[in-house]
């Protein structure tokens, strides 16, 4: 409103500012935000369109004939009714991954955050080490924690929690452990850092505000905690979702994820406007996700 | 108030996601005429052969598929005796791990009609037949490779995707067949048995390469997989999913089989000569089956792609490696079937052991039930690789 | 829990609290009458903070009792006390508004109906409107305000203030403690207020405990503390004070005979703490007059002579260093009433005090006088 009143009143009289000088520092910040605009316009926003239209090709084209562009809308339900049942399980699998992470993960974030002293480091050390070995090693061992002759699966047969015959490897349970395991530090870090950030002076004014310890953390540590939750919880959900390496390495076809259709689709099916379809699918029921994740997370009292 | 995720606010999502959508109508219009095709001939890539001012050569391959010092592991003796005779140096790259990602990181120059960088690269019958039907491989003068002519082996000639020997030259070959683990389990003799025996269930693992599973399926139905109908196929295909619905098959994989081979997690499973022979090594309860309806045959070819620039260079390496004195040193490390016709009587000299095993040597009767998969075109290629992957799960 | 039942006095009995090798609070007995506003001061570090913990809960006593009435609360768990803090950075819920806040311990013992009170207590503090923002959206002096309603909501027997004003600014800080102490006039709660800051203790308590190394110096009203204090220790924290080194040598009629420096002085025994051996012989600044000759000093005020070496002009009063024949520098106060001249630095002048102003206190053998430079700040009773 002031900036209105200021407004020179049609005399014309009132002196120009240096036009140059100020053009050249309103330019300023959009000249700072070049390079990395053109960068992600290069690698990102081009990649992506090219994707899209891809999933738009007239799927009857081929690799040699090339793709014509058809417009095939029809791409996204041929591939949404071939795949849908791998679409369910990818968010289930992650879902649950998302859970047993919560339970593990939050604990150790909080311990880790409040209640380490001096080993804070090294027990943070430690939750990032494993990110230091491969994707695809840290998968590998677990194949040989899951085996079936190893003494994980030896234990769960000896206390009759496994039959005689029974399996980790190759089973919903793998991939499931798999993920939740291979992504725990994305949800751990988030969380770490907001409760690291947790005034305990609040803990002990809502202790001495009657609430018990029980109350304290449910009023006052976990609202205290939702962005690290929200922000972890995303981290973790949206790569698991996507991932195809737990599933094809702990698992068996009836695991497959949706990942493990993109795969194939593009490397050995080479069908292009399918892999993309699926792709932009995917992209897409992540998006509303979140977008439902947000706007839920938002209206509560907590942030 | 959701300060700390403001930049993921519903508005910002809002304006994302319309951003999007016109970015999407960008991208119609840029893409609408879409692609052109990826085929490609050799005339119309005209390559112009250096090697006669360039004394060099690059050679792709995959790890661990060439005889290495045991002392030195950085030398190679039988690459850096070629250098040797030769004066040509060659830079070998061991990037080559799974075809389908192979071609992934080669097919946008080739079907551009630029270069790769290499001269040699070493892949499998079905993508040699693919892209060689793509027009991405340049003709090999046959002149050049006598030791070629006179060595290879008489099943590997005439293949349907170079019928005229002149396109790819096998590297190594392998079989697909049966292995079991003796520890675990009792011998396993057919795909049928691997299929239903009940104390398999569960325990079984087939091949993600639909050519090495659909091939041996094909010959447990009394089929040639090296000429089969759809209807064939899908009768074989069938048979599969049986399998993998009753929970027979435990999975599909690469390579990756072996270790869980070796660990018992796997009992019987369809596999490949070269890892058995390694597996049998170290445990020779291990033990790799020729079913009686039989094997099927594959190599791994070199080839040399379009637009590469020293394939004067390239001939004479391969045909050095068709020297059988040479083809035994290579095949004494790698163990895999030795394309080269002379080379067991070569072996004798450095293992007389490995000269005897019917895995790298294998004698007439073997030979004679191995197959190589039927070439197919490119719409038999991805249908019937949709349909498999429809039934390995993916 | 009892809040409604008639909360009693306060006591501490035997009150230890060890840190390893570090003794914070040392053996620590007093009594703290109902109702009454009572202020630990100390220097930081000298355990009263750790004591108001022992009384909220927050710190487990090594040993010793906290008595509230005949009850020992010693050992309850924090969220199981009748008392209520006021911290030092107020510890206000960042998530939640002002209303939640102040409702957050009645929630916590299930009240749901707690609109009218907050607001009561909102009004209270002076905070009516502000229910709905969130504590960054209030000022320190808010916020503290803030702090004080969603404490004294509870009703609790004992409010406990750990330096509530320590992170205002100075006029703030005196609003605040006239603010306090008609609050607690008009609610009747014991408060106990600690704080570092000796003016703070002294406008708003009606008892004040000085704390030094884990043990009560002295307690007493404000002006006994001032006027009488019991050491060396409390004569120099509470204002300032010019100490003599000397010699008791016993009783006379109802006067103690010292020996300082050559010189020979008496002081009421009424105002003595010891009467033989090593003494401190104390006289406030204020007390301490300046003339230029002997023969200006009334008869029955006892007198030191020396030079003066710096005069300060603070507009209320002017603040003399004077240094006598053995090198101290003793610190004298005139107010500017307007009688009397300006005495120039280098003029030989005449300390006098009469002798009931005068104070005895008992002096480790060796130690010498103890005088305080002059401060920045004006000392306590002189300039506010």
């Amino acid at each position: 409103m002031t900036a209105l009143a200021h407004v020179p009143t049609g005399s014309g009289q009132s002196a120009p500012p240096p036009a140059s000088r100020r053009g050249r520092y309103r330019l300023l910040p959009y000249l700072l935000l070049l390079p990395g605009t053109a960068w992600l316009f290069l690698f990102f926003a081009l990649p992506l369109l090219q994707l899209a239209a891809a999933s738009l090709y007239d799927p009857s084209g081929s690799l040699s004939t090339g793709y014509a562009m058809t417009w095939a809308f029809s791409n996204y339900w041929d591939a949404f009714q071939a795949y849908w049942p791998h679409f369910v399980r990818s968010f289930v699998y992650s879902a649950i991954a998302l859970v047993l992470a919560l339970l593990m993960g939050y604990p150790l974030a909080y311990g880790i955050a409040q209640k380490a002293g001096r080993w804070k480091n090294l027990l943070l050390v430690c939750v990032v080490a494993p990110m230091f070995t491969s994707f695809l090693v840290r998968t590998l061992a677990w194949k040989t924690i899951l085996s079936d002759n190893g003494w994980l699966v030896g234990l769960l047969r000896d206390v009759h929690l496994l039959g005689p015959d029974g399996r980790l490897l190759a089973t919903p349970v793998a991939v499931v452990l798999g993920l939740t395991y291979n992504f725990l530090p994305f949800l751990v870090l988030p969380l770490y850092a907001s409760l690291e950030r947790l005034d305990y002076r609040l803990l002990e004014a809502a202790s001495d505000l009657y609430a018990s310890p029980l109350r304290a953390f449910r009023r006052v540590t976990l609202p205290l905690s939702m962005p690290g939750m929200i922000a972890g919880t995303l981290l973790f959900f949206i790569p698991a979702t996507g991932d195809y390496i737990n599933a094809e390495l702990l698992g068996t076809p009836n695991e497959y994820m949706i990942g493990n259709v993109i795969d194939s689709a593009f490397l050995v099916r080479l069908d292009y406007p399918q892999g993309a379809a699926l792709s932009f699918l995917l992209m897409a029921a992540i998006l509303a996700i979140v977008f439902v994740y947000l706007r839920k997370a938002g209206t509560e009292e907590v942030l | 108030m959701r300060s700390p995720l403001r930049p993921l606010s519903r508005r910002g999502l809002l304006t994302g996601t319309l951003g999007s959508a016109a970015l999407l109508a960008t991208a119609g219009t840029l893409a609408g005429c879409g692609t052109k095709g990826a085929q490609q001939t050799e005339a119309a890539c005209k390559s112009d052969d250096l090697s006669a001012t360039e004394k060099k050569i690059a050679f792709s391959n995959w790890p661990q598929y060439i005889d290495v010092d045991e002392k030195n592991e950085s030398k190679r003796p039988t690459l850096d005796d070629f250098v040797k005779k030769t004066g040509i140096q060659v830079t070998y790259t061991e990037d080559i791990n799974d075809n389908n990602e192979f071609f992934g990181k080669v097919q946008n120059q080739l079907k551009d009609c630029s270069s790769t960088g290499r001269d040699i690269m070493v892949l499998t019958d079905w993508m040699a037949a693919r892209m060689i039907r793509l027009g991405w491989i340049q003709k090999l003068d046959k002149s050049k490779m006598p030791n070629v002519e006179a060595n290879v082996l008489p099943s590997l000639r005439n293949r349907a995707f170079d019928p005229d020997n002149q396109l790819a030259v096998p590297w190594q070959s392998g079989l697909s067949g049966i292995a079991y683990n003796g520890k675990v389990t009792k011998e396993v003799r057919t795909i049928d048995e691997l299929l239903t025996r009940p104390d398999l269930k569960g325990k079984v693992t087939a091949l993600s390469e639909m050519r090495d599973t659909m091939g041996l399926l094909l010959q447990s139905n009394g089929h040639d997989p090296a000429n089969f109908t759809a209807a064939q196929f899908d009768d074989a295909l069938n048979k599969l999913k049986k399998a993998v619905d009753s929970g027979q098959i435990r999975k599909f994989t690469g390579n990756e089989y072996s270790t869980e081979l070796a660990k018992g997690d796997i009992v019987a499973c369809i596999a490949w000569s070269g890892d058995v022979i390694q597996l049998g090594f170290d445990d020779e309860k291990i033990k790799f089956v020729t079913p009686e309806s039989g094997v099927m045959l594959w190599s791994d070819n070199m080839m040399v792609p379009n637009k590469a620039t020293h394939k004067a260079n390239a001939e004479e390496l391969i045909n050095y490696y068709y020297d059988p004195a040479i083809a035994a040193q290579l095949a004494a490390y790698v163990n895999y079937i030795c394309p080269v016709k002379g080379a067991k009587e070569a072996m004798v000299k450095i293992d007389p052991e490995l000269a005897e095993n019917p895995l790298i040597f294998p004698d007439d009767e073997m030979l004679s039930k191995s197959k190589v998969f039927m070439a197919l075109d490119e719409k038999q290629e991805k249908d019937y690789e949709a349909k498999f992957q429809q039934v390995i799960g993916a | 829990m009892g809040h409604e039942a008639p909360a009693g006095d306060l006591r501490l009995a035997n009150l230890t609290k060890r840190f390893g090798a570090f003794t914070a609070v040392d053996d620590l007995s007093l009594t703290i009458p109902q109702g009454s506003f009572f202020a630990l001061l100390g220097a930081s570090g000298c355990g009263k903070t750790t004591t108001l913990r022992m009384i909220a809960g927050l710190e487990e006593p090594t040993s010793g009792q906290v008595l509230l009435g005949d009850r020992d609360i010693a050992r309850l768990r924090p969220y199981k006390r009748p008392v209520n803090t006021v911290f030092q950075s107020y510890a206000l819920f960042p998530h939640l508004d002002i209303n939640e806040n102040v409702a957050f311990g009645l929630r916590r013992r299930g009240i749901r109906k707690v609109a009218d009170q907050v607001d009561r207590m909102l009004s209270l503090v002076q905070l009516e409107g502000y229910g709905r923002r969130k504590p960054a959206q209030l000022s320190g002096g808010q916020q503290q305000r803030v702090a004080l309603a969603r404490a004294l909501i509870n009703h609790p027997q004992v409010l406990l203030l750990d330096e509530p004003l320590g992170a205002l600014d100075l006029k703030l800080r005196r609003q605040m403690q006239i603010e306090l102490k008609r609050i607690q006039t008009e609610v009747g709660i014991t408060f106990v207020h600690v704080t570092h800051d000796q003016e703070e203790a002294m406008t708003m308590a009606d008892t004040v405990a000085v704390m030094n190394a884990g043990r009560i110096e002295q307690l007493g009203a404000p002006a006994d503390l001032y006027e009488f204090p019991a050491t060396a220790f409390v004569a120099n924290f509470l204002g300032q004070s010019n100490l003599l080194a000397g010699e008791a040598a016993g009783t006379s009629g109802n006067d103690v005979l010292v020996a300082a420096h050559g010189a020979r002085f008496s002081v009421p025994a009424a105002r003595s703490r010891v009467n033989r051996g090593p003494v401190f012989l104390g006289v406030r600044p204020e007390k301490l007059h300046l003339v230029e000759s002997p023969a200006q000093v009334p008869a029955g005020h006892q007198h030191i002579g020396g030079v003066v070496t710096d005069a300060s002009y603070v507009g209320v009063s002017t603040q003399y260093l004077v240094r006598t024949a053995w090198g101290s520098e003793l610190s004298a106060f005139a107010a500017n009433s307007g009688a009397g001249r300006v005495l120039p630095v280098g003029a030989p002048v005449v300390a006098y005090w009469d002798p009931r102003h005068a104070f005895l206190l008992g002096r480790e053998a060796g130690e010498d006088d103890q005088t305080t430079p002059l401060l920045d700040e004006p000392p306590v009773g002189v300039a506010s």
